[in-house]
Formats: C-alpha cells, structure tokens, sequence
C-alpha cells in the first residue's frame, strides 16, 4: 500500500475522533462469568459474586464501526489495554456499554506502517455510575 | 500475604500458567474473541505466525489473576494496565510475576509482567492497589 493511501486512512480515521458512539446493553450473567472463569483457570470463589477484572471484555460490547480502517494491511493485532475500576461489577447487573474511537494514528514498524486505533469504552451500571472505563489499542498491519 | 509489609522491590509469588490449544478455545468462546489466528493453525501460518498465538486479553487475564490472588480482600484493585509486546504459543509455560514499584498514601504500584521459556518479557504492565487496612502501616 503506498503511503499517500495509508494517510489518507488515518486522516479519515482521525476525523472520526470522538463522534462515533456505540453503545451495547448487557445483563450480566452467572453462567457466562463462570465459563470465563474456567477459561482463564481462575477459581478463584468472589468470582461467584462478582466479575474478575478483565471480564468486561467478553461481554461483546459494539464499537463503532470503522471499514476504512480494514484498506489498512491484512490482519489486526491487539496492542494493549487499560481498565480503570470504580464500581465492581456483580452478577445481575445490567450494564450499559459506550465505546467510541479516541484516537488514531501511524508507526513505523519493522514490517511496514501499522495503524493504531485506540478506543475508549465505558462500563454504565444501572445506577447510572460508571463502573469500569476501558482503553483498548488495536493495530492493523 | 497476612502481615507482610509492602515495600519497593517485593516480588509477588510467580504463577506458572500452562495454556494449550483446548484453554485458546474455551477462551474464545467465553470472550467472543473469535478471530481464527488463536486456534485456526494454517490460518494462523498464513498470516505470517508460527501458529496459533494466545489472545493478548488471556496474558491480561493471567497477570490480573497474579494480582487479585496475592491481594485477596485486603486491597482493591484501581487500575490495571497491559501492553503486549511479543507473541506466546500454547504448550509453552509462560511465568506471570510482579514486584512492587512503590507504597504511598495506602495505594501501591505494581509492575507486572509475562515471562516465557527464553526469559523474553511478552508482556509488561502495571497495577494499581488500593489497600484497605491502612491503619496497619502499609502492611496488608
């Protein structure tokens, strides 16, 4: 891909920033935590109550969608992940997900530009509190 | 961890996690990562990898366990942060262990990290602990 191309992907990414919402409704269910639990070997029993940290992750939260971003290399790779803890989390929550895209940019990596796309996503109990704030970086290459 | 001080430079007891192909699957399913490089191997060959890799999130998981065990009740956990730098294949051990960085004000900061069998650090991050028997002097 040349480079002109690849700019112009980020820089349609970039004005995206922040407008984009998506936002998901999720019961928080016993059955599904303690299959996460199982797959990650961690029996840990206040498990039982409520979710372990990285939990919110498998709760299939809707991001904003971005195709532009797929004319950007072949394959997608996780960069890293932030969670700010508020309020736990218990079984019977109802929670209430808003991600958007809070940044987007360019690296030089040793196989060609990666694209980084960052997206923040909070974690809405059903006081109204937010619970858990995400920070996700993922990369296309 | 009853009665231990918290000081910079404490290691946290390692865990050594045994991930295999069966436990990339489970953890597919749990977390709706579906994305075949995690159990799909020709897949993962053609898209450039030495075969089927662990989700990012599972190391995430592994090393927040890490915390969360030594921890128990005696701190909450306010922030914790991950950053995946080389790639871990199942049927490798990989060791998960931490240390202290620093005690103030009854919150610690933890550095954290994933180890595998070359010693390479596939995975860095941190931790932030509330404790929540301050009155103890920084022991939890």
């Amino acid at each position: 891909m040349s480079a002109e191309r690849a700019a112009s992907v980020v820089e349609r990414l970039r004005a995206r920033i922040g407008r984009e919402v998506a936002e998901s409704v999720h019961t928080i269910e016993a059955g599904h935590v303690r299959r996460f639990c199982e797959a990650i070997g961690d029996d840990d029993p206040r498990w039982r109550e409520q979710v372990p940290p990285t939990f919110v992750v498998a709760l299939g939260t809707e991001t904003p969608e971005l195709p532009e971003a797929l004319e950007h290399g072949r394959g997608w790779l996780n960069g890293g992940d932030r969670f700010e803890y508020l309020e736990p989390i218990r079984i019977g929550d109802t929670i209430r997900a808003r991600s958007r895209l809070v940044d987007a940019y360019e690296k030089r990596g040793r196989s060609g530009d990666l694209l980084f796309l960052v997206f923040e996503t909070e974690y809405i109990n059903q006081h109204g509190r937010v619970a858990v704030r995400s920070r996700g970086t993922r990369i296309r290459r | 961890m009853s009665g231990l001080e918290l000081r910079p430079g404490l290691e946290l007891p390692e865990r050594v996690e045994h991930p295999t192909t069966r436990q990339l699957v489970q953890y597919a399913g749990a977390s709706g990562d579906f994305y075949e490089i995690h159990y799909d191997q020709e897949f993962a060959r053609a898209a450039g990898l030495p075969g089927v890799v662990l989700h990012g999130l599972l190391k995430a998981a592994f090393l927040a366990r890490l915390v969360t065990s030594w921890a128990g009740d005696r701190a909450r956990l306010r922030a914790f942060e991950v950053s995946y730098r080389g790639l871990d294949l199942p049927g490798r051990p990989l060791r998960c262990r931490g240390v202290v960085r620093g005690v103030e004000g009854g919150v610690a900061e933890l550095e954290l990290w994933t180890e595998d069998a070359e010693g390479r650090r596939t995975t860095l991050g941190s931790a932030t602990l509330e404790l929540l028997e301050p009155e103890r002097g920084g022991q939890i």
